[in-house]
């Protein structure tokens, strides 16, 4: 149990003493979770809203596919993304493995699943009267949109944050995607990976609270932010 | 006449395949009072929301102004304006919720003072109830905010739907004198849909009864229930929940149809039995005498088993018959003059 204590004195340590290659994996991991985050959200929310807001023949069996790719296991996703964006592969040209946006293009194959299917069951337990209450105050169709999005606000934040909370703690998509390149791809996940693969426990317990810590902080400002609205 | 506000043609409408609505013709008058009456399941709610463009018809055109709206028509959206039945409020302060509409419409320069008015309108004073959040109202409280909504927008027509079903005697009042100065100032249309029989009859320039998704009459027609039973040679009856029968003097066209009897066809006294009416006799309670606002007649409901009757009274009769509530009247109707809907 030592190495445990040894992980949170030495997570302390990163931290306070500003570690160039923690910083470079919590920079990295950062920015990669935002990228991917932000294109989820951007392309989840009005599909999931698409989704629970409207009735279409086909609507269940949809449903259903998109419940299940919210268990897509994050190394089937690093191997297809692996194997479009090699050389060999159909986007290869664009030069993305090994980087950022790579990994990126996976989380966001990751997370969009989460969005559509939680900003669904948001907007559909949407009380049935909204939309009436709206279109009565004269709306056209974007405000309906934009007002029913906003009444699913806390839904559609919780629905970010799971998806927020998968991409920062996957593995699979970083290590094949990314390729845990020092100072260029390696994430805070593909890190631990690393150093307890090289029997550096307290190393590997430091960064997962480094990461937990980043998680508390950003479900800190979450809750602040829905407090306000 | 004006140009009806709004003009109705062969509309119809279907949920899974279910007609709930199919009106031929109805119009409504700019700045009348309609009132619609009509059973639970009748359609009404169905009716308002069409034609507050909320659905589009299955069939059928609505005629707004002289001009075929749908939903979102830019010709009516900002003029038509809907408080549903359920009173509903979106999830943010009750200030937020009034000057929701206003927002929606740009009206950006003097909402504070409009939002101030309609909630004043309603009997909630803004400095106690803006800065609430929506789930800090009573019931009660939450209708009149919503309609406060409706009327902070000053709505050419202002449809509401059983606007005081769910709340108390003190709100009740409160909304309908609010939404009656409203209209009144405004100049607005007004249709009503409620089974306030009295408040109806007192406000309306018009009363129409919808069973069944058809409208028809004017809303003061005795609307009788089957099941009817054979009772002897052409008589058919149905009885009432006190022993009494209403008797009929042709058969039904089917057992369960639904009768319809003109208040002008009923005679109502308190002077002794009348022979000349063979069994079209039954006997009631006055239950409520009520002012005509358009005929300046007295409608009087009179209660036999349950089953509320209605009939038209001029001032004289009722001091003659010396009509008051809880009075016990006869009512004379001649079978032959029941007709089927």
């Amino acid at each position: 149990m030592g190495f445990i204590l040894e992980g949170f004195l030495q997570a302390l340590h990163l931290l306070a003493s500003g570690n160039p290659e923690t910083f470079s994996a919590i920079g990295a991991t950062v920015r990669v979770s935002s990228y991917s985050i932000g294109a989820s959200l951007i392309m989840g929310i009005p599909l999931g809203f698409c989704l629970g807001y409207f009735d279409f023949s086909g609507k269940r069996p949809l449903r259903t596919v998109v419940d299940t790719l919210m268990a897509l296991p994050t190394v089937f996703i690093g191997l297809l993304v692996y194997a479009f964006l090699t050389h060999r592969g159909p986007l290869g040209n664009f030069g993305l493995l090994f980087t950022l946006p790579g990994i990126a293009i996976g989380q966001t194959i990751l997370a969009l699943p989460i969005v559509i299917g939680l900003s669904a069951t948001a907007v559909e337990s949407l009380d049935r009267k909204l939309r009436i209450t709206i279109m009565s105050m004269g709306a056209n169709r974007r405000q309906l949109f934009i007002s029913s999005l906003w009444e699913a606000r806390h839904g559609l934040l919780a629905g970010a944050i799971a998806a927020y909370g998968r991409v920062m703690t996957e593995v699979g998509i970083s290590m094949m995607v990314g390729g845990n390149i020092k100072w260029h791809t390696r994430t805070i996940t593909t890190a631990i990976a690393l150093e307890t693969n090289k029997g550096q426990f307290g190393m590997g317990v430091a960064l997962g609270l480094v990461l937990l810590a980043i998680a508390f902080c950003v479900n800190i400002s979450v809750s602040f932010l829905r407090r306000r609205v | 006449m004006d140009r009806p506000i709004y003009e109705v043609r062969s509309l119809k409408h279907s949920y899974a395949e279910k007609t709930i609505l199919a009106i031929e013709h109805f119009n409504v008058q700019p700045a009348s009072i309609v009132g619609i009456i009509g059973p639970n399941g009748s359609g009404k709610s169905t009716l308002l929301r069409l034609l507050g463009l909320i659905e589009r018809p299955t069939r059928g055109k609505i005629h707004f102004n002289g001009r075929e709206v749908e939903p979102f028509s830019n010709e009516a959206r900002f003029r038509i304006t809907l408080l549903p039945q359920e009173p509903f409020l979106m999830k943010r302060s009750v200030f937020n919720n009034v000057s929701y509409g206003l927002k929606l419409r740009g009206n950006g320069s003097n909402i504070n003072t409009r939002v101030n008015e309609a909630l004043a309108l309603v009997g909630l004073p803004s400095r106690d109830f803006a800065r609430r959040p929506w789930y800090a109202l009573s019931g009660g409280e939450t209708q009149r905010v919503a309609l406060a909504a409706r009327l902070a927008l000053k709505p050419k027509v202002l449809l509401l739907d059983e606007p005081t079903a769910s709340v108390d005697a003190a709100s009740a009042q409160l909304i309908k004198e609010a939404s009656l100065r409203a209209c009144q100032e405004l100049g607005a249309t007004l249709i009503i849909a409620s089974h306030d029989w009295d408040w109806l009859y007192e406000v309306c320039d018009e009363v129409r009864h919808l069973f069944k998704g058809r409208l028809f009459g004017t809303g003061k027609e005795n609307v009788i229930f089957g099941p009817w039973h054979h009772h002897k040679g052409k008589l058919w009856q149905k009885e009432l929940a006190d022993g009494q029968r209403i008797r009929l003097s042709e058969p039904p066209p089917q057992p369960d149809a639904v009768a319809i009897i003109e208040p002008t066809s009923i005679i109502g006294t308190t002077e002794t039995k009348r022979d000349d009416y063979g069994p079209g006799i039954l006997e009631g309670i006055v239950a409520r005498l009520t002012l005509e606002k358009t005929s300046d007649e007295i409608a009087a409901t009179i209660l036999i088993g349950n089953l509320p009757f209605t009939l038209k009274f001029s001032r004289q009769q009722v001091q003659a018959e010396n009509l008051y509530p809880g009075q016990r009247i006869k009512l004379y109707y001649s079978p032959d003059s029941v007709k089927w809907l």
